[in-house]
């Protein structure tokens, strides 16, 4: 019974990193908390949704055209308004992605409404030892390991990567050094976009997917961001497993009522006790 | 100026050759919606229920009051799914909109909040989805309920599973952390309590959990013979996919209201099979009704030309909701509001609903509960007995096909 436990708590940690991993990114290259990451997750989810229910398009090619259909709507954004307050306090960007989310979710409800609607499959699960883990969960977490490491490589093997480094480090020594700093924010958050367009494909294939679902995945990304690090990509897959399992572990020991609040509670005590979170670099917070 | 306008607009009047006393003011009926948010899908519905009545009452002329035709006008606000959103709205349909009769917010805690202040400036308002005794246990005299108390529901489940289900002895209920879930489920372990049932699991979960994987875990371990979860309709369809994922089944598995609206289906697909619920109204039922709509089948015939689809509970008692006021004030003769409430005290309203009594604390008290099984995709009423379309079937597929 323990082991099933510690996989239920592994297998939604693997999902909630799926949904921080692009929040992080933005958050630590633009220092930009990006208010619309649950509503772009969402726009993903229908993007796929859409895809294979209107369309007939197989899901393997939904998947890559919401990523696409989300990194150009998330380019577009930042270039056309995030880019324009980029550099005031973190409160103005905070507020106008708080406007844009509220705008955006009140055109999904409009468009596709309030009911939900989900993907159905039925990949099954995996029994070892009586330990069961549904298969679609376990794609959850490896689109989320995949991101982070793709990520990992562009970051560091690429010329756009280290780009993207150097403005995160001195925006102003990279815009010295050459370096668009508009083009390199506009693509930073169309990538945690494109990432936030993955993670709703795989949201569709576990949860109802409906426009208010996306302030409850903002609030588990930002949670998972505190545990891991701000604006730690790697973190975030730390932050994530590490919310599962409290949240998990929370809910046994003092029922389900109480899971929630254990994730915040476990938020609080890093803030206070590890400023730079769990996997978090000293003096980034 | 002013005094130019009015000669103005009585010349047009004349004109057109329209007397200004035939053009009657409309009865405004105020409604605080949950237009978005989390409760934005229940709030949509319970608006089309509500423009079925408007939209019914007008056709037939309107209602006569004080010897003028008067047409009803639905005044609305989005809540916005907040409570205190709610409140305030409700606040603004007495104070600035001026509107005579209220209908209430979505759901039973926010409807005591808003009746609390419905009943301070006096104006009856009626919930079309509301359910829970201890919203109407306040005394008030300007609220009032279309829902009958979830007791009479929890009570007509336990006993139809006692006799047709005899096997069945250990009982898991799970529900969501609000006043109408966590009162039914209260209610129903009580009730499966008073029956002989060993009531194994009964906890509660907080809104906006995204996983119920260790909760069900554990319910598994007590290996239960009917499961009874509550909650929001999504919470529901995660619920029945994540005790397929954890190979977690039961003889009886009852879900609250989720499977009632065709949406549970539709998203868990084959895993709805043998899900069992209960509902307050069925069109099956076919109760008379003089007012508007004739039957309770003409009446989801007339909504499903509306809106594309079979009405539910919900819709229904929407409409009901603002036919029981129209029905009144027509009787009363008058839009006073203590008129309107004498007759909304006293009397039985026989609507497509079924009958309708607001009993002593405002709920209506007329019983008609519905058990209710997915059998095949297809949502069949298997108590009471003359409204009957199937037999309980047992068990639930343990994992999708």
């Amino acid at each position: 019974m323990l082991g099933q436990y510690l996989v239920n708590g592994l297998l939604t940690g693997g999902l909630y990193a799926c949904l921080a991993v692009g929040f992080a990114l933005v958050w630590g290259v633009l220092n930009v908390v990006n208010m619309l990451h649950g509503s772009m997750v969402i726009l993903g989810a229908y993007v796929c949704i859409i895809g294979v229910q209107q369309f007939g398009v197989p899901l393997y090619v939904a998947a890559p055209l919401a990523c696409i259909a989300l990194f150009a709507f998330g380019y577009a954004v930042q270039r056309g308004l995030i880019n324009r307050v980029v550099a005031q306090p973190i409160l103005i960007t905070l507020t106008l992605t708080f406007g844009l989310d509220l705008i955006v979710n009140n055109l999904l409800l409009y468009f596709v409404g309030a009911t939900p609607r989900s993907l159905i499959t039925n990949f099954g699960a995996v029994d070892l030892f009586g330990v069961r883990a549904p298969v679609v969960r376990i794609g959850g977490m490896l689109v989320a390991i995949t991101l982070t490491l793709l990520l990992y490589w562009l970051l560091h093997h690429s010329k756009l990567g280290r780009a993207i480094i150097a403005v995160r480090m001195d925006r102003h020594a990279a815009a010295l050094m050459g370096i668009r700093i508009p083009q390199i924010y506009a693509l930073t958050f169309g990538i945690g976009a494109l990432m936030a367009g993955a993670a709703g494909c795989a949201m569709a294939l576990i949860y109802p997917t409906a426009p208010m679902m996306s302030g409850v995945f903002l609030g588990k990304a930002f949670i998972i961001c505190v545990l891991g690090g701000l604006g730690s990509v790697p973190g975030a897959i730390v932050g994530g497993l590490v919310l599962g399992i409290a949240e998990g572990a929370g809910s046994l020991a003092f029922g389900p009522q109480w899971a929630t609040t254990v994730g915040f509670v476990l938020m609080m005590a890093v803030i206070i006790l590890l400023p730079s979170g769990l996997a978090g670099r000293k003096g980034f917070e | 100026m002013n005094r130019f306008k009015s000669a103005l607009a009585a010349s047009l009047c004349i004109a057109i050759g329209a007397s200004p006393a035939l053009a009657a003011e409309t009865l405004k009926i105020g409604a605080p919606l949950a237009l978005t948010g989390r409760l934005a899908d229940a709030g949509q519905k319970s608006k089309q229920g509500y423009d079925m009545c408007v939209e019914a009452v007008n056709e037939k002329g309107g209602l006569e009051v004080g010897g003028e035709k008067r047409m009803l006008e639905l005044v609305t606000y989005d809540y916005q799914s907040e409570t205190n959103k709610a409140i305030e709205i409700v606040q603004r349909l007495v104070n600035v909109d001026k509107v005579p009769f209220l209908l209430s917010p979505y759901g039973s805690g926010d409807t005591k909040a808003a009746g609390v202040v419905a009943e301070r400036y006096g104006v009856p308002m009626v919930a079309a989805a509301a359910a829970t005794p201890s919203v109407f246990d306040q005394k008030f005299k300007n609220l009032f309920g279309i829902l009958f108390p979830n007791k009479m529901i929890t009570e007509a489940e336990v006993a139809y599973y006692k006799q047709h289900a005899p096997d069945a002895k250990k009982v898991a209920v799970l529900a969501l952390n609000s006043l109408y879930p966590k009162g039914i489920a209260a209610d129903l372990a009580a009730s499966a309590k008073d029956a002989g049932y060993d009531v194994v699991f009964d906890q509660i979960y907080s809104p906006n959990t995204t996983d119920f994987s260790n909760a069900l875990t554990q319910i598994k371990s007590l290996e239960p013979d009917w499961i009874y979860a509550t909650g929001y309709t999504e919470d529901l369809i995660l619920i029945r996919r994540q005790m397929a994922d954890l190979g977690l089944s039961a003889p009886i598995v009852t879900m609250t209201a989720g499977p009632a609206y065709p949406e549970f289906a539709s998203n868990v697909q084959q895993l709805a099979d043998n899900v069992t619920t209960n509902s307050w109204w069925h069109q099956n039922a076919n109760y008379k009704d003089d007012f508007i709509f004739g039957t309770s089948q003409a009446y989801n015939e007339a909504f499903n030309k509306r809106f594309g689809r079979d009405a539910t509970y919900l819709e229904a008692a929407a409409t009901a909701s603002c036919e029981t006021l129209a029905i009144a004030v027509a009787e009363a003769n008058s839009t006073d509001g203590d008129a309107v409430r004498k007759i909304m005290h006293e009397k039985t309203f026989q609507t497509f609903y079924g009958p309708i009594h607001f009993g002593e604390t405002g709920q209506n008290d007329y019983n008609a509960a519905l058990v209710m099984q997915i059998q095949d995709g297809e949502l069949l009423v298997l108590a009471p007995e003359e409204l009957k379309q199937g037999a309980l079937k047992i068990g639930v597929p343990p994992a999708g096909n």
